[in-house]
């Protein structure tokens, strides 16, 4: 179990605890004014200054000696934020997120996320790929926040869905290559599953090109079972993380468990059931490792 | 390796040029890495702050752009430049 579930888990994973969707804590947190404004705002997150430094250029300013250090602290210290009192909307303070299995995905989304549920446009794919596709699941206050906004609403088509329709879409998304990832916004307030690919989230993009942990890996890892592989390499093009690669000589493929991110999306494409996630805790070097 | 720079002429593209990225977007389709975010301008009053009007786009993360060149060739107002 990662830091977060010891903090806000109850004894299970953070995002299995019903208290965090609750709208009670929402409204205890106050919430719906700071999302408002967070949201209203959510294309210029990058590109505002915070302390003279915006994010352009971030690569570089990371690797600068000292200072590159000192930012990196600001910025997780930032992302990482619980004093609602110190929050400023519009930075990303206090939002995270980490990869979950779809079926993880599917049990909150049938019995923990509160409604109204919605799909709406996911703003980073639409910010750095300049397409619009409807992935993003919201639920609770922020489903009615966002619908208030006409840029993250999709035309022509229902942006409420019930929870079986929920499911039904992740499991579309995933299927068809998506990572699904489970997101505080703000710490402890859950409201989000993202279908997520590398490198357009803003997330994912922090953290595999700077290393700052915004996602975190899953709570599990990929298992290869060498004898079923045939080495059809189907799971490669699967990966969004490069943790799979075919190697000709034993016809079969490996996988770097450092890159692992235990998403699970290679398994859709298995056809020999080769490959399934097992908890992160029963892989002796990888435990703890998020 | 030194620093990237990539400049977008913004009196061509952007809040002020002729273009509204949110119609174009070529650089954006053309980038592997994903090196340009297309946002909100700052420092404008919307008019509609639900729905603002104002965009532009800014090569934010130029240290992982791979130099290829892509978005030079596809942009229709040739209004990006990059040297090192």
């Amino acid at each position: 179990m990662c830091d977060w579930c010891m903090k806000h888990g109850a004894g299970k994973k953070w995002y299995m605890n019903a208290k965090n969707y609750s709208d009670q804590l929402a409204k205890d947190l106050n919430l719906e004014d700071y999302l408002t404004e967070q949201w209203m705002n959510f294309e210029t997150v990058f590109i505002r200054k915070i302390m003279g430094l915006s994010s352009i250029g971030l690569g570089y300013k990371l690797k600068m000696p000292i200072i590159g250090r000192v930012i990196r602290r600001v910025v997780e210290g930032m992302i990482h934020k619980e004093e609602t009192k110190k929050r400023n909307p519009m930075r990303a303070d206090g939002h995270f997120g980490q990869v979950i299995p779809l079926e993880d995905g599917k049990i909150i989304l049938s019995e923990l996320a509160a409604e109204p549920i919605i799909e709406n446009y996911c703003m980073c794919r639409w910010m750095q790929r300049g397409k619009k596709e409807a992935v993003c699941i919201n639920f609770g206050i922020l489903s009615e926040i966002i619908e208030k906004l006409p840029r993250f609403i999709p035309k022509n088509r229902v942006v409420r869905i019930d929870r079986e329709e929920a499911m039904q879409r992740l499991e579309e998304h995933n299927k068809k290559g998506y990572i699904a990832s489970v997101w505080f916004q703000p710490v402890p307030y859950i409201c989000a599953i993202c279908s997520c690919e590398s490198p357009e989230c803003g997330g994912l993009r922090l953290r595999n090109n700077f290393d700052l942990n915004v996602v975190y890996k899953a709570e599990y890892i990929i298992q290869l079972d060498q004898d079923k592989c045939e080495g059809c390499k189907a799971c490669v093009s699967m990966c969004q993380f490069s943790a799979i690669r075919y190697i000709p000589s034993i016809d079969r493929v490996i996988i770097d468990y450092d890159k692992c991110f235990g998403c699970g999306i290679c398994r859709h494409a298995c056809k020999n059931d080769a490959l399934r996630l097992i908890p992160r805790e029963e892989y002796p070097g990888f435990d703890g490792k998020y | 390796m030194s620093k990237t720079k990539i400049i977008i002429d913004y009196s061509k593209c952007g809040e002020n040029g002729k273009v509204d990225p949110r119609d174009c977007h070529k650089c954006l389709e053309v980038c592997d890495p994903c090196v340009f975010l297309m946002h909100e301008a700052l420092g404008y009053k919307e008019e509609d702050p639900y729905n603002p009007q104002h965009w532009r786009i800014t090569p934010v993360w130029p240290s992982v752009c791979t130099r290829c060149f892509y978005c030079v060739k596809a942009c229709p107002e040739k209004a990006i430049k990059i040297s090192w």
